[in-house]
């Protein structure tokens, strides 16, 4: 793991371990039955969600699946208007109106968000054509999983954005994960790769959770995109609460979450803040995580 | 006299000659047959943009929500209402998130022209005609083009609206001449349209069954009965105080609709007559419920002797009561 120089690193690193405590926050809370809805917690996912947000500039828009978390939050800058949001409160994001799993922030850039797997790919070759017609010069990032990508959505989105020299990044959170089904237990292998190669798409895979890699690769997209040339990125990561709700979801549940327990959930690089941990080190990383989480409530826009 | 789809296709391409930056789309829009003639001599003023699309009809209904997202005017094309089932994600899920959250105001406007391959003979997966269960189903506005006024009407009211909706075509009425109508009375949204004034007898009429109503009413002229008829070209509940009050006035109500829906609206207007005049006869020609799915020639047949003489009580109207 390579070590990153310190003042680069820690803006990143900071948003990275806040996303997790605030996500950690969340799950207590869903532990608590604080929410009526339903709600896709994203921990394992903050350093693609923190490269995504340090990649997008203000024309950029940013379209999302129902596992939205860790994006809504790092876009929003702030815990409690999602946390209203959730509650279904007028001081949420979007006013109560669409609580998790369609949340959307447009003064921040999140333009729409669905839970029908596929369904978003399209709406973002929408937008995407829509930064072209009226000359903004941002791009687009989509986010679909190793699940929507079965959906024929998936090659259409492809077909269409290559098609159409939309500015659009395609982003795969490949967590191995549709519901509870793996991808040995549902479907053949698919090549993203190929699939791309076969439509002339530039594409590239991501692991290793190092969040300044993942934004400089998401940055280098975004302006091809930006010129007219949409790419598409596959990320490996490792979704480690249960589909919905709270982990434990179950008194048996062998998945355990605790604020309690820290920060880090998984001592290896599939956890983004062991990884930050890992290239900040241990002491400088702990005055991190205790200066975070001893920050006050932020006031941030809320999207109309 | 000119065609309907020529009148038609003439009125779509001055209306989105004259929209600003617009995006019209579709497939084939713009080579061969032109969608059977619907999108010929499409042009857009200088910063619009046609394109012709590959096949692949879920994306672009996502698209048109994407565009109107972004505050864009779009325009796509369909060549039947059959490849509509396919995007109905979009039109459902899409459109219920959009206005869960946004002002109708602060959006783009988004429009499928879709033609309803209605003409027979075109085979089972060329057999939805129903345009009111698409808007039911999605809770969107639709509308009907059924000759050259309530086309004007709809095209210059809704095409750069803020928001979504259908319009719809006939390509059972591509060929026919387009039908010599003159407006009575308008509503504002092109939602109802009343072509004649009479005292004996309301004809409304949904979807496109317009031309069978209009025959219905020539027939009663030529038996000494005026009528007024309406066409209900709006597919979502609405206000039709005007059939109410023609129906207080004529005490005769005859509902036509040639949907192969089995949630016919015209129902629900019919209850209304009843509660508001419930001595007035009602009569609503529609499809059976036994539809066809076969190679077939997909038409409302209407026995318009018989119609007519239950409206007049005559001892035809007798005997198909005994039947």
């Amino acid at each position: 793991m390579a070590r990153e120089r310190p003042e680069t690193l820690v803006p990143l690193a900071r948003e990275v371990v806040r996303l997790r405590y605030w996500q950690l926050r969340l799950n207590e809370d869903l532990k608590q039955k604080r929410f009526a809805i339903p709600i896709h917690v994203a921990i394992g996912h903050e350093a693609i969600a923190v490269a995504v947000h340090a990649a997008m500039e203000p024309a950029d828009q940013l379209v999302l699946t129902h596992r939205n978390v860790a994006y809504n939050m790092a876009r929003a800058g702030a815990l409690e208007p999602i946390d209203d949001e959730y509650a279904l409160a007028p001081t949420g994001v979007c006013r109560g109106r669409l609580g998790s799993m369609n949340l959307a922030n447009p003064a921040r850039g999140v333009m729409y968000a669905s839970s029908i797997l596929g369904n978003n790919l399209a709406v973002a070759c929408g937008l995407a054509l829509g930064q072209q017609m009226q000359q903004r010069r941002g791009c687009v990032i989509v986010l679909t999983g190793d699940g929507a990508m079965e959906e024929g959505p998936f090659y259409e989105g492809l077909v269409f954005a290559q098609s159409h020299h939309l500015p659009l990044v395609i982003l795969v959170e490949n967590n191995n994960c549709s519901m509870s089904s793996t991808i040995e237990q549902r479907r053949c292998p698919i090549a993203i790769a190929r699939l791309c190669e076969a439509v002339g798409m530039p594409f590239q895979p991501l692991q290793g959770n190092e969040v300044m890699a993942y934004a400089a690769a998401l940055r280098t997209l975004c302006a091809t995109a930006r010129q007219g040339q949409p790419g598409c990125l596959e990320v490996t990561l490792t979704t480690f609460n249960q589909h919905a709700g709270p982990t434990p979801g179950w008194p048996t549940d062998p998945k355990r979450i605790s604020l309690e327990d820290g920060l880090i959930v998984d001592r290896s690089a599939n956890d983004p803040v062991f990884v930050v941990q890992q290239q900040l080190g241990v002491m400088r990383f702990d005055a991190l995580a205790e200066d975070v989480m001893a920050q006050p409530p932020v006031e941030t826009t809320v999207g109309g | 006299m000119a065609s309907y789809l020529t009148v038609v296709n003439q009125l779509i391409a001055s209306a989105t000659a004259r929209i600003p930056h617009a995006v019209l789309y579709g497939e084939n829009i713009n080579t061969g047959s032109h969608l059977c003639g619907m999108t010929r001599n499409l042009t857009v003023p200088p910063g619009g943009r046609i394109i012709n699309v590959g096949n692949c009809e879920p994306t672009h209904c996502g698209v048109g929500f994407g565009l109107m997202l972004s505050g864009v005017t779009a325009v796509l094309f369909m060549k039947q209402l059959d490849f509509t089932v396919l995007g109905m994600d979009h039109l459902v899920s899409t459109y219920a998130v959009i206005r869960a959250h946004r002002r109708l105001e602060s959006l783009g406007s988004f429009t499928i022209c879709v033609i309803v391959c209605d003409q027979g003979f075109q085979g089972p997966q060329s057999s939805v005609n129903a345009l009111g269960d698409f808007c039911s189903l999605a809770r969107v506005p639709g509308y009907t083009l059924t000759n050259a006024r309530d086309a004007a009407h709809v095209l210059d009211r809704q095409l750069t609206a803020p928001g979504f909706r259908l319009i719809a075509l006939s390509q059972r009425l591509f060929p026919s001449e387009c039908l010599p109508l003159e407006v009575v009375s308008a509503a504002d949204d092109a939602s109802l349209l009343q072509y004649t004034e009479g005292r004996d007898v309301t004809i409304a009429c949904f979807n496109f069954s317009l031309p069978e109503g209009y025959r219905l009413h020539q027939k009663l002229l030529g038996c000494g009965l005026t009528s007024s008829l309406f066409s209900v070209n709006h597919v979502l509940p609405h206000r039709w105080e005007r059939i109410l009050q023609s129906a207080a006035q004529t005490q005769r109500v005859v509902v036509m609709d040639d949907s192969k829906s089995v949630n016919l609206l015209g129902y629900t207007l019919l209850h209304e007559v009843a509660a508001e005049s419930p001595m007035a006869q009602r009569l609503m020609v529609a499809r059976g419920a036994d539809v066809d799915f076969g190679v077939c020639a997909d038409r409302l047949s209407i026995d318009d002797e018989a119609l007519i003489a239950h409206l007049t009580g005559s001892d035809r109207a007798n005997a198909l009561r005994d039947a």
